[in-house]
């Protein structure tokens, strides 16, 4: 019977669901999870479930990137939308908070043990547009300079405490790289650095440009503040990777890693990869090599999409669930990422887990795109900076030049209007 | 297919010469009963056709008269401002440069390819049939599924084709070969179909026309340049032209083999890949509209372009 009823019923988007489960409130959740991030987040669910047997939640994961983005908005604006979803925080601002996303209700959520003060303030202030929090944190995922406890040790370049030896400068960096490099196995790069890759390339490009101190715009985004003198520095740098021989283009990184290249920068979520290889490695936040700590951070962070008569029990259904995966979110460490819910970074267990505790400092020094509507994660700003930014570091165009290219970018996507509001970033009022 | 050979049918009535008014009057009520005949049968068709082609086309005529986004809501009317703005937008221009880069590329190799292994199935004596399926069985793959195994062909470290030929080439990682790795797949998957209608064109050719000329005294190569050239002249128009807009088409194997990605510095990013883009990451609805509708004309006009020049050129050879 009940196998019939969700059979049956399941197609017609009606509360069969909840029916055959004998459960009184459903909670449809959309997420971009797959992979091992995709079972540790159905792991949590069912958890839940478990807890919580009188909610009954039906997940469906979609394709990660744009075609999930794209979805989300078409079914907010049909008012068709889930009642719980996820999606990048640096996306959230362009997403039209208030007209595609609901916000929160922060008293409900603190009702479920969730407050303000236990997060990062920066991570949660992202969320906030207009005073009201529209994107409650799950995560941050940074990018990590990954590095090969074996080969660093040969090298003579791991401290006593059995980590890499600390990095204040370039010239340090390249030192290390070089003596690096005289440790290493043969026909091998020396640095997984994801030349040709623009995702890759614009993350490490934010994280350096903000340890240089480097600003976007002014705070009310009317005025570009971009440094072109700051991010030839930077285009400098990364192009000396290749330059000084210690980078082979085009080589994949992660399979070099494991095969023994001493280094390798990577998102997070390539922990579960090496760990899986049994590697004896280490991962640290990107070297602060312009003297201060700061490495690209993006947040995974959960969504309310709009529904015009959101309210009652599905959504306090949607705000118990979300309150109860940030705070369950040990699992979740497992896939590399950072729990935004901070008492958990505190606990023995996330404590004991490796490399996650050598880099769980990178949650106060993100380095984050500027909060407009264009930014986050495959976003416009992205996809507009990140070639460019290739072209420097793979040498068809100069640093110099590039520079003045990204703020030619810049001063265009300013002065551009947001599609979904008519509005350009100054007029978007996305100011925390 | 059913409604051209009804045309023909029908004008076929109509010239001949009718012997009496009855037989003329006859033959209007016939097709008068013909065409409600026949336009039952094309009826799902057109319902189809109306709904999924014609309707769409006309409303992304409307869109691109408007600032609409993705969610479908708030759009208003901006005029001729989309057109203005990708008329001047370097973007799209340098993405229409690939397009048109790639097609350079493709056509003359493809069309050249396609008459040689047309020749050589044509000509061959044993195992004619393995020829033909392994020339044409390419082209039977989907897309993706094609650029994918490309994709792993060219891989850097691990692809068969660089360690075959000892080379170290990032094909897929550098702006200046990874439109050639493109061109490449698409040579080796699409082949097929334009060697399929050379090889057709080839049989239909008169076989009394090389035994007179063989008589008379002409060697492999005159019957090659006099006869075999001439008689697949009008083939190789068609297949150039068909490869011009399909080329001119380019996306499919381009994004499956970059990772829908631009490719290397944008280097792969075709005019179709840049209206997706601005459609459905940029959420310009609208603004991507303009730019269908300014492919369509350059298509059109291309197509245009090419049945004029052939007239002029069968006008001039008379």
């Amino acid at each position: 019977m009940a196998v019939a009823g969700s059979f049956g019923f399941a197609a017609l988007g009606t509360g069969a669901d909840a029916l055959a489960s004998g459960a009184d409130t459903r909670v449809r959740y959309w997420n971009l999870f797959s992979g091992g991030d995709g079972a540790n987040m159905i792991a949590m669910l069912d958890a839940f479930r478990k807890a919580t047997p009188d909610i009954d939640v039906k997940d469906s994961t979609l394709q990660w990137g744009n075609p999930f983005y794209t979805k989300l908005a078409m079914a907010a604006a049909g008012n068709r939308a889930p009642e719980l979803g996820v999606m990048h925080m640096g996306r959230v601002t362009g997403f039209s908070p208030g007209r595609l996303l609901d916000p929160w209700d922060v008293d409900l959520l603190a009702k479920y043990g969730v407050r303000q003060e236990d997060f990062n303030p920066a991570l949660w202030n992202r969320g906030v547009i207009d005073g009201k929090l529209y994107a409650l944190p799950l995560d941050i995922h940074v990018q990590l300079c990954f590095y090969r406890k074996d080969v660093l040790g040969k090298a003579g370049l791991l401290g006593d405490d059995g980590r890499m030896i600390p990095v204040t400068s370039t010239d340090e960096w390249f030192d290390v790289l070089k003596k690096a490099k005289a440790a290493q196995k043969k026909g091998l790069q020396t640095i997984g650095l994801w030349t040709n890759d623009q995702n890759f390339q614009w993350w490490f490009f934010v994280a350096f440009y903000t340890q240089l101190g480097g600003q976007w715009f002014d705070d009310d985004n009317t005025e570009v503040l971009f440094d072109a003198d700051k991010a030839t520095q930077v285009l400098e740098f990364l192009r000396r990777h290749v330059t000084d021989g210690y980078v082979i283009p085009g080589a994949p990184t992660g399979e070099q890693f494991v095969n023994g290249a001493p280094f390798t920068w990577e998102g997070n979520w390539s922990v579960p990869v090496f760990s899986g290889a049994e590697l004896d490695y280490g991962a640290t936040p990107l070297p602060p090599v312009f003297g201060k700590q700061a490495t690209h951070a993006e947040s995974h962070a959960f969504v309310l999409p709009h529904q015009s008569g959101r309210g009652g029990a599905t959504n306090e259904g949607a705000h118990e669930l979300a309150a109860y995966v940030v705070k369950h979110a040990l699992q979740w460490a497992a896939g590399g990422h950072i729990p935004a819910y901070t008492p958990t970074l505190s606990t023995d267990a996330y404590k004991k887990l490796t490399p996650q505790n050598e880099y769980v400092s990178a949650m106060d020094h993100q380095a984050t795109e500027p909060k407009v509507w264009f930014a986050g994660s495959t976003g416009v700003l992205a996809q507009d900076l990140g070639p460019v930014v290739v072209s420097s570091t793979m040498g068809s165009a100069k640093p110099a030049s590039v520079a003045q290219t990204m703020k030619k970018h810049l001063t265009k996507l300013l002065a551009s209007k947001n599609p979904m509001d008519g509005r350009t970033a100054a007029q978007g009022g996305a100011v925390a | 297919m059913t409604t051209s050979a009804h045309m023909t049918t029908s004008a076929q009535t109509v010239v001949a010469p009718a012997r009496a008014r009855t037989a003329t009057a006859t033959a209007t009520l016939r097709r008068k009963q013909g065409f409600q005949h026949g336009g039952w049968f094309v009826a799902p068709f057109l319902l189809l056709f109306v709904l999924f082609v014609i309707w769409p086309l006309l409303r992304g005529v409307y869109l691109s008269f408007t600032d609409a986004n993705i969610s479908g809501e708030g759009a208003s009317f901006v005029g001729l401002d989309n057109y203005r703005e990708a008329l001047n937008d370097s973007a799209m221009w340098d993405a229409l440069g690939h397009s048109a880069y790639f097609t350079l590329l493709v056509v003359p190799c493809i069309t050249v390819l396609a008459f040689l292994l047309a020749m050589l199935a044509h000509n061959i004596e044993r195992g004619k049939w393995l020829w033909r399926l392994c020339f044409f069985v390419p082209f039977l793959l989907p897309s993706t599924v094609a650029a994918n195994m490309f994709q792993w062909l060219f891989t850097q470290g691990i692809g068969l084709i660089n360690e075959t030929f000892g080379l170290t080439t990032p094909w897929l990682t550098d702006k200046s070969y990874a439109m050639l790795a493109i061109v490449i797949e698409t040579l080796w998957w699409t082949v097929g179909f334009s060697f399929l209608l050379y090889l057709a064109a080839l049989q239909g050719i008169p076989d009394h026309l090389y035994e007179a000329a063989k008589l008379d005294g002409a060697n492999a190569w005159h019957r090659m340049v006099h006869i075999t050239l001439p008689m697949l002249r009008n083939i190789t128009g068609l297949v150039i032209a068909l490869q011009i807009l399909a080329s001119l088409q380019l996306f499919d194997q381009a994004v499956v083999m970059m990772d829908f990605s631009p490719g290397p510095e944008l280097s792969t990013r075709s005019f179709v890949q840049y209206t997706l883009e601005q459609g459905f990451t940029s959420y310009r609805v609208g603004y991507a509209s303009a730019m269908s509708i300014i492919f369509f004309v350059i298509i059109a006009v291309v197509a245009l372009a090419r049945m004029w020049l052939l007239r002029n050129r069968e006008e001039g050879g008379r």
